[in-house]
């Protein structure tokens, strides 16, 4: 079997701000929590378009991320070996897509998939946004967005 | 600024992967603004999956991450803001491999070319060209010389190695042409050679080619003869047939000098053929010196078990005669002294030093 990756790093997607695009890509940007981001949600698309929280990277040596009353404080961090982001590539491109109830891209792609299978590398990132710290509780929290 | 799960982050989730690029790689990517280059994964559902770049291989390894790396993109939403897109646990390590061709020669058994044999096709099973390259875990600069290396013709698409003894005829029928027709063996027109092995000896024109080209480089129709690699096919092709009965060194190097032929017997050389034969001296008379065939190619690419077969073979080995029996399992003789010092056991006697099995195999 032959999966085919092709490279793809200059589309058309709307560019990350300036603050972001320092970071050497402007499309993509590559986060990196201790832990991960766990929602309680009945279905997993209830979360789909939610706000998380809010990041803050305009003082490049301290990048914040605000989640509810938790403030987490990070720093950006130079990746050991260039990592390129692989996406795979879907029948009709994009979002829009209809999703395939049954489709559970973990694991081995199933033969019958094979035809559109493939992978674009849509980035090569070098540095990231790490939060390794603990979080610290906010608790004047003032209601201004 | 807002962090927000895209809008299609459920039906998103899973379909990005980390890949960690070597800088070589790194490096291609990089340049290729306009001109793609080939990447490929390859494998069967039963392989450690590879992936290959236009001329080398890397295997996959995936590394798991206690921490999750979030991919954010730029939110197409009018307010800005940047979208979670997938979140990952896992990025997969690329590690340069060695090209995965030894696969090849348990494919084609039983597809070998011989002379003659041309009614025998229709019934025989295929395996095409194309088969095999995308079956092959090998990019395909990898694959080509693989198949250049192993002397397999590609006749009508399809892979047929050519056979030991009809290979050393038709090289033993080239050299004498190049004498007879009076052609430079720096420069003989391909076709003229092409034509004549075909005309009187019914040799088909595509397997003469491919000879030609796996033994120097044609340019512009012009045959540059590689004297070391016909003289050794050559060689080999002699030598072959003593495998289980030795031939006396002497009369294999007397042989071996007239089958190449005058022009070329100063290239003739025991050391051309090493890694391929075992040298037998018998009761201190340097005349009883013989030679049997025993290819490295025909041992275990497993390292202990090639140890413990060379052991078998013989119970001690000089180090410069066992070397030439490594040189195929290691990369270069850095690695090879690695694998000496973990399988065999140094000794120091007053002929120099010898290596022995470190277990005994025997008993």
């Amino acid at each position: 079997m032959i999966v085919p990756i092709s490279v793809s790093t200059k589309n058309d997607n709307p560019t990350l701000p300036p603050s972001l695009a320092r970071l050497g890509n402007d499309e993509l940007c590559l986060i990196e929590l201790q832990g991960s981001l766990d929602v309680e949600c009945n279905e997993s698309c209830d979360r789909d378009g939610r706000l998380v929280g809010k990041l803050n990277v305009d003082n490049p040596d301290k990048p914040t991320l605000l989640i509810g009353h938790h403030l987490l404080e990070g720093k950006i961090a130079n990746l050991p070996k260039p990592l390129g982001v692989l996406q795979r590539n879907t029948g009709s491109q994009d979002s829009e897509v209809v999703p395939d109830a049954q489709e559970k891209p973990r694991g081995e792609p199933r033969a019958d998939l094979n035809v559109s299978t493939g992978w674009t590398i849509k980035a090569v990132v070098k540095k990231k946004i790490v939060f390794s710290k603990r979080p610290m509780p906010i608790t004047n929290l003032n209601r201004k967005p | 600024m807002d962090l927000k799960f895209s809008p299609s982050s459920s039906q998103e989730a899973g379909s990005f992967r980390l890949l960690e690029l070597p800088p070589e790689l790194c490096k291609l990517i990089e340049s290729s603004v306009d001109n793609t280059p080939y990447l490929s994964i390859k494998g069967h559902a039963s392989e450690d999956a590879v992936l290959c770049t236009a001329d080398k291989t890397y295997s996959l390894r995936s590394v798991v991450l206690s921490n999750t790396v979030i991919v954010a993109t730029a939110s197409k939403d009018a307010g800005g803001g940047v979208d979670i897109r997938d979140q990952l646990h896992e990025i997969i390590e690329l590690v340069p491999a060695v090209p995965k061709l030894h696969k090849l020669t348990g494919l084609l058994r039983g597809l070998e070319y011989d002379e003659g044999d041309e009614d025998r096709v229709l019934q025989m099973s295929h395996y095409s060209y194309e088969q095999a390259r995308n079956e092959t875990q090998a990019s395909e600069a990898e694959f080509n010389q693989g198949l250049k290396d192993r002397r397999i013709l590609v006749l009508d698409g399809q892979l047929r190695p050519i056979t030991p003894a009809h290979l050393s005829t038709i090289l033993e029928l080239l050299l004498n042409y190049l004498v007879s027709l009076g052609l430079s063996h720096q420069a003989a027109p391909v076709e003229e050679l092409v034509s004549t092995l075909a005309d009187e000896h019914e040799i088909p024109r595509q397997v003469t080619e491919q000879v030609v080209a796996w033994f120097g480089d044609v340019n512009e129709g012009l045959w540059s003869m590689d004297a070391n690699a016909v003289t050794t096919e050559i060689g080999l092709g002699i030598l072959r047939h003593h495998k289980h009965e030795p031939i006396s060194n002497a009369v294999f190097m007397a042989r071996w000098k007239k089958t190449v032929g005058d022009s070329f017997e100063a290239v003739v050389q025991l050391s051309l053929l090493s890694g391929n034969y075992l040298r037998n001296t018998s009761l201190a008379s340097d005349f009883d010196e013989t030679l049997t065939y025993f290819p490295s190619s025909g041992l275990p690419i497993e390292p202990a078990a090639r140890f413990a077969e060379l052991f078998l073979t013989r119970p001690r080995w000089k180090s410069e005669e066992i070397e030439p029996f490594l040189s195929d399992i290691a990369i270069n003789s850095k690695e090879r002294d690695k694998l000496l010092l973990k399988y065999a056991r140094a000794l120091t006697g007053p002929e120099g030093v010898w290596y022995t099995a470190r277990v005994s195999f025997n008993n």
